[in-house]
């Protein structure tokens, strides 16, 4: 069983609120869901709406199709969305919510008490009771979330569409907190940035985090100056990072060279929007891969993440420091609106201890680009001892010292290059869900891992084998990384959030594979579970 | 090191006086070297830190603050010194000084201001003055000249200064305190740039310049001592601020997140638009 709610309104109207409070509660009750939000850039005024997907399962993702119970705060809400409302669905028209609200100033007088007011009336529809609420509401909500019962008795709403609570100690997150808590699991203690939209709430977080933990966020003045702040800071022997989206990240790019040359560890998180230029702010693409993937003038290597869940943003948000700091490079954790917004839950356990940085100490003989075999040298940072530590952008000697020996430039460069191919070992590979010997594998890397994932799932139910494979690590890409699954003698379709078949082009590059089909959405929002079902169904009746 | 081994600057430039100072005041510093770190931009007078015993981060044109900025805030218990040119501090730097100054960390702002472009050759540089001819201003510079002492005093930074690099005794003092000073401190430093700058010689700045006989202290005043320029140059400390308090970076190094820290993560809401 699943019930698909949506709630629409202008910014400010609430609906996020609801949206905030529905799956703060969901969560103490245990139930399995999937949240989300496709909202203007705007602060006030527009047009917002908010999906929440509740079940007696796992889910991922949006299902698509037609919505179980609509709230239309607005007009425009209700010209919008009341007719996608499936037969005998549930619409709750923008005069139920003024009667929602004039309760809540008579009876509360507060009018945000509305909130919670309609956030229980969805926990009545569900099969919510007065005693289970009792016992998981926080007490200062309660008699709010009890009203809304109240109005689903006398609507007639309670226990229309019931579901189980199944889900066991569920964690609740967003894309974004899940990179500030695996950026702090993987020993993140600074961070800087200049805020941008899907950004922001990963500053937002670390921010807080701030507060209370031996870590630290400045704003900076841009973007250029916040990468460049994070390369101070560790330097000076701090795991660093910075946050920006595509527009800010142009500004960065200098900053990734640098790293690149200085050999500075650096995590950047780059949170797509779609382009060019400033775009739309708050909607999803996954147009910058190339972007990424060039950013910086000059050759060095680099790590590109890209997760598709909770659990793998943190655990890769973790890994980044970890990598970036034993080859000294820039790693990137490439992730959307799409995952930055969405809500979900994870049973996995989340890692409690924080990694750090081990500091050598070393002689006055220290030389911060010491030659050796695999290119890497060790790595301290200054005041420790009387080993200086000195970094320079023009090439350098191995003492750091500004060089012009063209010799010694060949040595350096293929220093970098060497670092370049030691990481090869430590390639993320990706994950193969469903049947492993199908002929056709569905291809994706990213957010869209757990849409395509339930579109497999959709198909598999009417007897069509296919297999998802999804990439985590976008970049390098090795051929040891999908040697287990013999792709070459496959039908190959490609899945993505943007109107070139961007990672499509790199795999062929990479690994001289073709995906003869390309999956394709670049309108700014994201795929839903039905839609892939559809499109991947037709493609392999050969209606395409 | 004894910096006079393979310098990349011309015979006679006014770097290697400000070197010998520098090299001299950091032997007497209360200070051991190993905690002193200098981040530079690019041109002549960024490569300075590579002629001294100090550590150094020697990053990008015009980026010297926000790295000084970011090891300041990670780590103060080092004595972060900030050294560039005038192109790089106030021209491509320009945004950066401004907010650095606002940030308030105890960082020292050391600049070589040779009112030129000396690495490209010759250019205008912000401090120029008006009317200098050059290979890209034929017509000779057609802008008015940006004064960082001025705008430091303007922005409220707590210790302004010029320096000139042809009065050994009086530089050094000057670094020394502007590196001793808790806060923000700018040191601008008149450079002679016996190359490209055939105006603002030795010669030219000796027969201008003027010492302050003690700092200002009343901000306006300040401003109007530091708004001369031309056939009087004051140099020394034009406004200081003892009161002024400046931002201590938080404890980190060797720091660590602990279990419940990492706990109390998971109830964290995000009440906010991206
Ligand atoms: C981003 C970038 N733009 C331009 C340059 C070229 N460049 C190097 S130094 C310099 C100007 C140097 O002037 P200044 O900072 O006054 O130093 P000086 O050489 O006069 O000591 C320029 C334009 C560069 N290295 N990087
Ligand atoms: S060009 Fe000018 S600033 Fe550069 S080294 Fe020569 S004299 Fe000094
Ligand atoms: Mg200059």
């Amino acid at each position: 069983m699943e019930f698909n709610v949506l709630i629409g309104g202008e910014a400010g109207q609430g609906a996020f609120s609801v949206e905030l409070e529905l799956t703060e509660i969901l969560t103490r009750l245990n139930y399995y869901f999937f949240a989300t939000k496709n909202y203007m850039s705007r602060v006030r005024g527009g047009h917002n709406f908010h999906m929440i997907r509740i079940a007696d399962h796992p889910v991922h993702a949006l299902r698509g199709g037609q919505w179980d119970m609509v709230i239309a705060l607005d007009a425009e809400a209700e010209s919008r969305h009341k007719q996608n409302i499936r037969d005998k669905g549930i619409y709750l028209a923008p005069a139920s919510a003024r009667e929602i609200e004039k309760e809540a100033r008579d009876r509360f007088r507060d009018v945000r008490a509305a909130n919670n007011i309609l956030v229980g009336i969805v926990l009545s529809v569900i099969g919510v009771s007065r005693q289970i609420l009792a016992e998981a509401a926080k007490p200062e909500n309660l008699e709010h979330l009890t009203a809304g019962l109240e109005f689903a008795q006398r609507w007639n709403l309670a226990e229309t569409c019931p579901v189980s609570p199944k889900a066991v100690c569920p964690c609740k997150l967003d894309g974004n907190q899940a990179i500030a808590l695996g950026a702090i699991i993987g020993g993140c203690q600074f961070m800087a940035g200049y805020p941008m939209t899907p950004a922001t709430s990963i500053m937002h977080y670390f921010a807080t985090a701030a507060q209370r933990m031996p870590v630290h966020f400045e704003q900076a003045e841009d973007e250029i100056s916040a990468i460049n702040m994070a390369l101070g800071a560790s330097y000076a022997g701090i795991r660093s990072m910075t946050a920006t989206s595509g527009g800010g990240f142009a500004l960065m790019q200098e900053g990734v060279s640098l790293s690149g040359m200085t050999e500075t560890p650096i995590v950047i998180a780059v949170s797509q929007r779609p382009g060019p230029a400033t775009g739309l702010p708050t909607r999803t693409e996954q147009g910058d891969l190339n972007f990424v993937l060039q950013a910086g003038h000059g050759e060095f290597p680099r790590i590109i993440f890209a997760p598709g869940s909770i659990d793998e943003t943190i655990m890769l948000a973790a890994k980044s420091f970890e990598l970036a700091d034993r080859y000294q490079i820039p790693v990137f954790l490439l992730t959307d609106q799409y995952l930055a917004d969405s809500v979900q839950l994870t049973d996995e356990k989340i890692p409690a201890a924080a990694q750090s940085r081990e500091h050598l100490i070393f002689d006055n003989t220290y030389r911060r680009y010491r030659l050796t075999a695999d290119g890497i040298s060790p790595l301290t940072c200054p005041g420790l001892s009387d080993a200086l530590v000195k970094v320079d952008s023009d090439e350098h000697d191995e003492e750091g010292k500004i060089t012009e020996d063209l010799t010694l430039r060949t040595r350096m460069v293929e220093k970098r290059r060497g670092k370049g191919e030691r990481l090869l070992i430590d390639a993320v590979p990706p994950a193969l869900y469903g049947y492993k010997d199908a002929g056709t594998v569905i291809i994706c890397w990213g957010s869209n891992k757990l849409i395509v994932k339930e579109a497999q799932e959709m198909l598999a139910r009417e007897g069509i084998e296919t297999a998802v494979l999804h990439f985590g690590q976008v970049y390098p890409l090795t051929a040891d990384m999908i040697a287990p699954w013999g792709l070459a003698s496959k039908k190959l379709i490609c899945v993505e959030n943007n109107a070139e078949g961007q990672f499509a082009s790199l795999m062929k590059r990479e690994l001289g594979l073709d995906a003869t089909h390309r999956l394709l959405k670049y309108n700014g929002e994201c795929f839903t579970v039905e839609e892939l079902y559809q499109n991947i169904k037709q493609l392999l009746s050969g209606r395409s | 090191m004894n910096g006079r081994g393979d310098m990349a600057w011309c015979p006679g430039c006014g770097n290697f006086a400000i070197r010998d100072v520098l090299e001299e005041v950091l032997k007497e510093l209360p200070i051991p070297a190993q905690n002193v770190v200098f981040t530079s931009g690019i041109g002549q007078a960024a490569k300075m830190p590579h002629y001294l015993h100090v550590n150094y981060f020697n990053g990008l044109h015009g980026r010297s603050l926000p790295v000084a900025a970011g090891i300041k805030l990670a780590r103060p218990d080092l004595t972060v010194i900030a050294y560039s040119g005038d192109g790089c501090m106030y021209g491509e730097g320009g945004n950066h000084f401004i907010h650095t100054i606002r940030r308030r960390l105890d960082i020292t702002i050391l600049t070589s201001n040779n009112q030129v472009y000396a690495l490209t050759k010759g250019q205008s540089s912000p401090t120029s003055d008006p009317a200098v001819k050059n290979a890209l201003d034929p017509q000779g510079n057609q802008n008015i000249p940006l004064n960082p002492v001025l705008l430091a005093v303007t922005m409220g930074a707590p210790f302004v200064a010029r320096g000139f690099a042809g009065d050994h005794d009086h530089l050094k003092e000057l670094i020394k305190e502007a590196i001793l000073f808790k806060g923000t401190a700018l040191l601008d430093i008149l450079q002679p740039c016996v190359s490209f700058n055939k105006i603002n010689t030795y010669q030219w700045y000796r027969q201008r310049v003027f010492k302050m006989e003690k700092p200002l202290t009343d901000r306006c005043e300040a401003m109007k001592t530091a708004d001369l320029w031309g056939d009087k140059i004051p140099i020394g400390i034009i406004y200081l601020n003892k009161e002024a308090e400046s931002r201590e970076g938080k404890e980190l190094f060797r720091q660590q997140a602990t279990e419940n820290d990492i706990a109390g993560l998971l109830d964290m809401t995000c009440v906010m638009m991206r």
